[in-house]
């Protein structure tokens, strides 16, 4: 962006907050499942990237390291919390309704459910490709590996993705 | 799956998240408090002491280099690191004091000059995470205790590093069943009982880490580590639960995947001079580069002996007299934007 506005770090964290935190807090939700951290991830990450506003100073850049940032955190986040997570009780599980709100929210947890089956660079490269609509070179810079290796763990999380759904039917 | 459908998939599946409310909470941690003020680098990071770089000296105790993993420092040259010390001893060192003969740890009431690790945390790309120092202080034979009382109460020499302990925090080291458990006890206002409003949770495990790996480096084990509150047991200690004894957590999660060893932050050296310290980087590269100011006056790159696990580097910088900020950093695979390394600093001068 040549011509970047000149934010000061607080009004980096203002405005892209006003646009940009929803969708980060829902970014870190397919990656750690729940929505409590997921709030505490991308805060700790805009944090963050206040603390490292001199060294970013544009717009484009910050939202780059936001985004890395909350991938990362995330990842750490699951790290630390283990297995145990992973067994969690389905909150979304006891709506049986036949009314179409129960409906929609028994697909998305299996959606969420099957996502967090996945490893985590397939469950981090699916998110980041259909969710935040990164490309293939963009997801490579933000997770740090190569464009192959998105390539490859896009199309088998793709695979594994399909076959959990399938399964759950 | 069709790219489409999964598009669909995906953000219908977090289409009925309404995130709370967050900019109040975001702001209160971004505001400078009391603590900040009086340590204005702390929002700083590593990159930005670029500015600061010829301002800067090293003040507190001095820091010293060691080259592999956490045994004690083993390097004493003629191109001595150390950053100046206020009335304290020579700055080159190696492993015990000259001064005071080769001092034992029996020796407990005279003084044992000893180098001790210390952590502390730094901001990254990644989140908070320890770097390590070592400070040569006055141990009087018991090393846990001056490494502890160092990681909380002292500022670290390298400005970028920090300790988030609230001020006025002290930590001792001290005897109790069972042996063994290295038992650390946290001095200071009751307080420190729930996490400060101005600490992540992030930063208060963090600064919980930072006293375990600093005790267990110190003592040179993988004991665990049982934190008392003034003299007593507590459930939580800055919000951390504390009622058991800690292990460490994973060296990936918690240390910062670059560390500088050599030279020290404001070490004074002659060129060639030697660079060396641990990274975790992708594929074993370490890249680096000698700043002037904003301009790189020298940049390379070596290996480290191992790829994606804490593994030592070195290389060789030749310089003409001048200030410098040193950066090592691991590589970017990618060659894209937006990449966040990982990345330690240290601010040396080039003597004639």
């Amino acid at each position: 962006m040549s011509a970047a506005p000149r934010w000061d770090a607080d009004t980096a964290v203002d405005e892209l907050y006003a646009v940009h935190y929803r969708r980060l807090v829902r970014l870190s939700v397919l990656l750690v499942h729940d929505v409590e951290t997921a709030e505490e991830v991308v805060q700790d990450s805009f944090v963050a990237m206040h603390g490292r506003w001199r060294t970013l100073r544009d717009p484009d850049s910050a939202m780059a390291y936001l985004r890395q940032t909350v991938v990362n955190r995330s990842r750490s986040v699951l790290r630390r919390r283990g297995v145990q997570a992973r067994h969690t009780p389905d909150p979304m599980s006891d709506h049986h309704g036949a009314d179409e709100d129960a409906l929609a929210s028994e697909r998305r947890g299996l959606v969420l459910d099957a996502l967090r089956e996945l490893p985590t660079r397939q469950r981090e490269v699916l998110a980041l490709r259909y969710y935040a609509d990164l490309s293939e070179a963009e997801i490579a810079s933000t997770l740090g590996i190569s464009r192959g290796a998105v390539k490859s763990h896009a199309s088998r999380g793709a695979a594994a993705l399909r076959h959990l759904l399938e399964d759950a039917r | 799956m069709k790219d489409e459908e999964l598009r669909r998939l995906l953000s219908d599946a977090v289409s009925d998240i309404e995130p709370r409310e967050s900019l109040g909470s975001i702001h209160a941690r971004t505001k400078v408090s009391p603590m900040q003020r009086k340590r204005p680098w702390l929002l700083g990071a590593a990159a930005a002491v670029v500015a600061t770089a010829a301002t800067v000296t090293a003040v507190t105790m001095m820091s010293n280099d060691g080259t592999t993993g956490s045994r004690p420092p083993s390097f004493a040259g003629p191109s001595a690191t150390a950053g100046k010390t206020q009335a304290q001893e020579p700055s080159a060192v190696s492993k015990p004091s000259p001064s005071t003969g080769e001092p034992s740890q029996s020796a407990a009431p005279a003084t044992v000059m000893e180098t001790v690790p210390v952590y502390y945390v730094g901001e990254t790309s990644h989140g908070v995470r320890l770097y390590r120092e070592f400070h040569r202080v006055d141990t009087g034979g018991d090393p846990v205790a001056a490494a502890v009382n160092q990681a909380v109460a002292t500022s670290p020499t390298d400005r970028d590093y920090r300790t988030d302990w609230p001020e006025g925090t002290t930590a001792a080291h001290v005897d109790a069943a069972p042996s063994d458990v290295v038992t650390v006890d946290v001095r200071g206002d009751a307080s420190l009982h729930d996490r400060p409003a101005d600490l992540s949770k992030e930063q208060a495990d963090m600064a919980v880490e930072q006293l375990i790996y600093t005790a267990q480096a110190a003592q040179q084990s993988r004991e665990a580590v049982q934190l008392l509150l003034n003299g007593h047991r507590t459930d939580t200690i800055l919000g951390v639960p504390t009622s058991e004894p800690l292990a460490q957590a994973d060296a990936g999660d918690v240390l910062a995947q670059v560390w500088i060893i050599e030279p020290g932050e404001g070490a004074k050296t002659a060129a060639p001079f030697k660079v060396s310290g641990l990274a975790a980087a992708f594929e074993a590269n370490v890249q680096w580069e000698l700043k002037e100011g904003n301009r790189v006056v020298k940049r390379g790159f070596t290996t480290a002996e191992e790829c994606c696990r804490m593994a030592p580097y070195s290389f060789t910088v030749n310089a003409p007299p001048g200030s410098y900020t040193l950066v090592v950093h691991d590589s970017d695979p990618s060659g894209g934007e937006g990449f966040a390394p990982w990345q330690d600093t240290k601010q040396i001068t080039v003597v004639p």
